[in-house]
């Protein structure tokens, strides 16, 4: 592994992440927010001037990208990132840990909060949390591929080791051109759901952070309630039907523009589409039961489903309060996520699909010893190295959740709320149940319990496999300087 | 006609014999040692390469009427074609083994529109499909179907104890709307008449409409249940073997098994097959073959490119007690040999593609419509013409080497009796052994 590399490609990363910052200082201009602004004024200088040092790293033409440094510079990137992005938080008086807990799930589109009280925080702070969900959703690397034009060694390696979900699909025949046309498609989207939000009555700035949030299925609200706070069911149905196509596969979304029947013909998105249906009926279901009219069981009910399955993480009820039998619904779908491909995070409906066919084919196996048993999705083969990673990120995944659920309980959580906001870090959906319900925040937790959950955020937005594969020491003992 | 054939392989000799006698054939092969076997045959016969512009020359490529190019590369009968249309040939005819091949595509995009090819012959396909016919036809060793599936043709083998052995067929309790079209006896295939007897293990060939024929494979295949689902495994994955198994993945009540030596191709068989339940293994594999209970399969196909092993496949196939046994013969010779040691059906990927471009050449007016026992027999059809005047049937003195079949008039179907009348513009499903379609089609105009 050379670190001269993977400095000088997330120093290139850095300088452009650097000019996002103009945007909060446009709107905390706006507002006339004029020491908030000075926040993002440093962090952004800080950025640019780090990314410009990091270049003189190796400032030769560069090599070839090897796939262990590909993981290096995503996960280095998305770390630096994230300490970046707390730097206005820190100006305003939140203590490192609560900064880089609220950059992180920003960044990592969880949307867990440790915000109490909203009122104490500026416009221009509300809405750099909104866009930091913003760029995660479709991914730092993925946006810097897209608009960086000297990025161009390693691209395709960097680009899939931060892709959600196991897949590799190419748009166009290059790297740089497949990133531009997702982000388009992206950014069209956010568009049209805030003019959609605002013919809902919202008011443009609110319309523009839940558009920012909704897209990346982040699920931060500049309002303390949440969606719940503007009380229009028009507000919530049009926020479903946004959940719903960020947590499908964005390329899948792109290419059914000139063809809609492919949206059907693809397995993931069928799958996707009878999880959403089975789960809405079951919540609908015991809500109706608990009482209440039946169209508010129905928007309710769907609202939540999505808010979860997709990890967004909005509320538009405080779900805490509900039955049990509901709420171990909704967290049967924290562990399922959305589509690969798509803003969502969680283990996805593709590996979960993919893990239930692996299993049915190593059972027929046993009555047939020497047949050639493929595991299939969409028609395509999937093969064997494919499986393998999908297998292991599965034993990874719950590993890594059992060992973070295990230590913030130790820390003094409540076996409900260590388990639930675990999951709902490690998934990136946001909101837990217990003490970190929808209604609540995580602000209270212990500081080390911050720590972890706020490693939880990234190693589950990088899909644990990306960080992990750096914790070898043999990674670190082959480590060196000079190429 | 002038007929330049590339390629003196099985399928240049199968051709070569049945046109030399009519026609001025020439024919080429890069190797020297191939001609002896031409030697018998009246054919000018040249060496060199049928992609080269000097031997097609030679062969007097320009102003010849046809060209067949039938090596066993695809790709060097694509080259001797695309040459030989650029040449002055007048029609070119190309046989390919491959699916890639035989796809045609729109007007330009389409291979042979490109290439200046007039016609793509896959013998494998024709091949493929043929077994399908058989396998969805339970209890007949051939099968086909006319008219939209109007009239239906079902060929059997006959045991000692059908009811239709020892007695003339005049005798015979035939359901109405039947009639027996060829009868294959030891090596010839004939047109029966009244007087003729069957014997058992001949193969007859029966044409008559659905609903009489359905009654007939009663009575003559009382096992053959349709309504359960039925075990067919196929041997030998290879471009036959796949294709049949495309066929059949989809097909309702058929539960498919392949078994495939090569492990890529295996892959890519589970990977392209919805179904089918792919084992990698060898086909004469005692112990696979038990293990996986193919013994309990209704139909096993054997496909292999290895005549030996498919005998032994299919052998082994019926010691473990399969229904019946279907397998490819390469070389002409083991048909017969296949059949003497108790194989249900064998079959050439050459028998049906021969016959159909032999009878495209000779052909006439009439179409083909199916090729029975390896070339010996056709079903063709053929449109009266408008200046015939009207005939019974019995009146018409039809040559002893045909018979008809079925007369389609408009939207009526009729199994024609004596009594029955041909009608000018009526068309005709004739079963005929010798006669070309062309001397049918002079019969009717003569009167």
């Amino acid at each position: 592994m050379r670190l001269s590399i993977i400095v000088t490609i997330a120093g290139g990363l850095l300088r452009g992440f650097g000019l996002m910052f103009v945007w909060p200082v446009v709107v905390a201009a706006y507002y006339r927010e004029w020491s908030d602004l000075w926040g993002f004024v440093v962090a952004g200088a800080v950025a640019i001037a780090l990314g410009q040092l990091m270049r003189l790293a190796h400032p030769e033409r560069e090599p070839d990208l090897r796939r262990i440094e590909a993981l290096a510079v995503v996960s280095g990137t998305w770390l630096v990132v994230a300490v970046l992005g707390a730097v206005p938080y820190v100006w305003v008086g939140l203590t490192p840990i609560d900064a880089l807990f609220e950059s992180m799930s920003g960044f990592t589109t969880t949307g867990a909060t440790i915000f109490t009280d909203f009122s104490a925080f500026g416009r221009g702070l509300l809405f750099w949390r909104s866009l930091t969900q913003w760029i995660g959703g479709m991914g730092v690397i993925t946006l810097f591929v897209a608009i960086l034009p000297r990025l161009a060694m390693g691209v395709g390696q960097l680009f899939f080791a931060e892709a959600p979900g196991p897949t590799d699909e190419k748009l166009t025949p290059q790297i740089r051109k497949t990133a531009a046309v997702l982000w388009r498609l992206y950014a069209g989207l956010t568009a049209a759901l805030f003019i959609a939000l605002m013919l809902a009555g919202m008011s443009p700035y609110d319309a523009i952070c839940h558009a920012l949030t909704t897209l990346a299925a982040g699920g931060f609200s500049p309002n303390p309630l949440s969606v719940a706070g503007y009380d229009s069911s028009a507000v919530e149905w049009i926020i479903c039907v946004f959940m719903f196509l960020a947590g499908a596969n964005f390329a899948l979304q792109f290419r059914a523009l000139s063809r809609p029947g492919l949206l059907v013909r693809d397995e993931e998105f069928r799958v996707y589409g009878v999880v959403v249906l089975v789960a809405t009926v079951l919540v609908t279901g015991f809500l109706w039961q608990a009482g209440g009219p039946l169209s508010t069981a129905v928007r309710q009910g769907l609202f939540q489903t999505l808010s979860i399955l997709t990890t967004t993480g909005f509320a538009s009820a405080d779900f805490n309060l509900w039955g049990d039998q509901t709420r171990m619904v909704l967290l049967a779908l924290m562990f399922i996520g959305g589509c690969a491909g798509s803003a969502a995070g969680g283990p996805k409906v593709l590996r979960h699909m993919l893990i239930g066919r692996y299993t049915l084919t190593e059972l027929r196996r046993t009555l047939h010893p020497r047949a050639v048993l493929p595991v299939k999705a969409s028609g395509k083969v999937i093969s064997d190295t494919v499986m393998r990673t999908v297998l292991v990120f599965f034993l990874f995944y719950v590993l890594t959740f059992a060992l973070c659920a295990m230590a913030v309980i130790l820390l003094g959580a409540d076996l409900v709320t260590g388990v639930t906001a675990t999951m709902a870090t490690l998934g990136n959906v946001g909101p837990g149940l217990g003490e970190v319900g929808p209604m609540a925040s995580y602000g209270h937790l212990h500081p080390l319990s911050k720590l972890v959950l706020t490693g939880a955020m990234w190693v589950g937005r990088l899909e644990v496999l990306t960080v992990l594969a750096l914790l070898r020491l043999e990674v670190w003992r082959s480590a060196h300087w000079r190429p | 006609m002038r007929i330049i054939i590339i390629g003196g392989g099985e399928i240049g000799y199968a051709l070569a014999q049945a046109l030399s006698s009519e026609h001025e054939l020439s024919l080429v092969d890069n190797d020297p040692a191939v001609s002896d076997r031409f030697g018998l045959l009246d054919v000018q016969f040249l060496t060199g390469s049928g992609t080269s512009t000097r031997v097609l020359d030679r062969a007097g490529v320009k102003g010849c009427d046809l060209l067949i190019a039938c090596t066993d590369l695809a790709e060097v009968n694509i080259v001797a074609c695309a040459l030989a249309s650029q040449l002055g040939a007048g029609r070119t005819i190309c046989f390919v083994s491959r699916e890639e091949f035989a796809q045609t595509g729109e007007g330009r995009d389409s291979l042979s529109e490109h290439f200046g090819i007039d016609q793509i012959v896959w013998p494998e396909a024709q091949l493929a499909d043929a077994i399908e016919r058989i396998i969805m036809a339970p209890g007949a060793v051939d099968a086909g179907a006319f008219v939209d599936g109007a009239i239906r043709l079902l060929e059997f083998r006959l045991g000692a104890e059908s009811p239709f052995v020892g007695r003339p067929i005049s005798k015979l309790d035939l359901p109405y709307g039947v009639v027996i079209a060829a009868v294959h006896h030891g090596e010839a295939t004939t047109i029966p008449r009244g007087r003729t007897v069957l014997d058992s293990g001949d193969k007859v060939v029966l044409m008559g409409t659905r609903v009489a024929m359905q009654t007939l494979q009663r009575q003559l295949a009382p096992g053959a249940d349709t309504a359960r689902l039925r075990r067919v495994t196929i041997i030998g994955g290879g471009d036959v073997g796949f294709r049949l198994a495309q066929h059949l993945d989809s097909a309702p009540g058929i539960g498919l098994t392949i078994v495939e030596h090569d492990r890529a191709r295996g892959e890519m068989l589970a990977a392209k097959l919805e179904n089918a339940l792919v084992l990698q293994g060898d086909g004469t594999d005692l112990g696979l073959l038990e293990s996986e209970e193919i013994g309990r399969s209704d139909v096993l196909v054997s496909v292999i490119d290895n005549d030996e092993r498919n005998l032994l496949a299919c052998l082994i196939g019926q010691q473990l007690g399969v229904g019946s046994v279907i397998t490819r013969v390469s070389t002409p010779a083991n048909l017969r040999l296949f059949e003497l040691v108790g194989i249900d059906v064998a079959l050439s990927a050459r028998g049906a593609a021969v016959a159909s471009v032999v009878h495209q050449i000779d052909g006439g007016r009439s179409s083909l419509l199916q090729v029975l026992e390896e070339g010996q027999a056709r079903v063709v059809e053929l449109t009266v013409p408008p200046q015939f005047r009207s005939t019974a049937l019995r009146d018409f003195g039809l040559p002893d080497d045909a018979v008809i079949g079925s007369i389609v008039r408009g939207a009526d179907v009729i199994v024609p009796r004596g009594e029955d009348r041909i009608e000018p513009g009526d068309r005709l499903l004739i079963c005929t052994t010798g006669l070309s379609a062309e001397e049918l089609g002079r019969l009717f105009a003569a009167r």
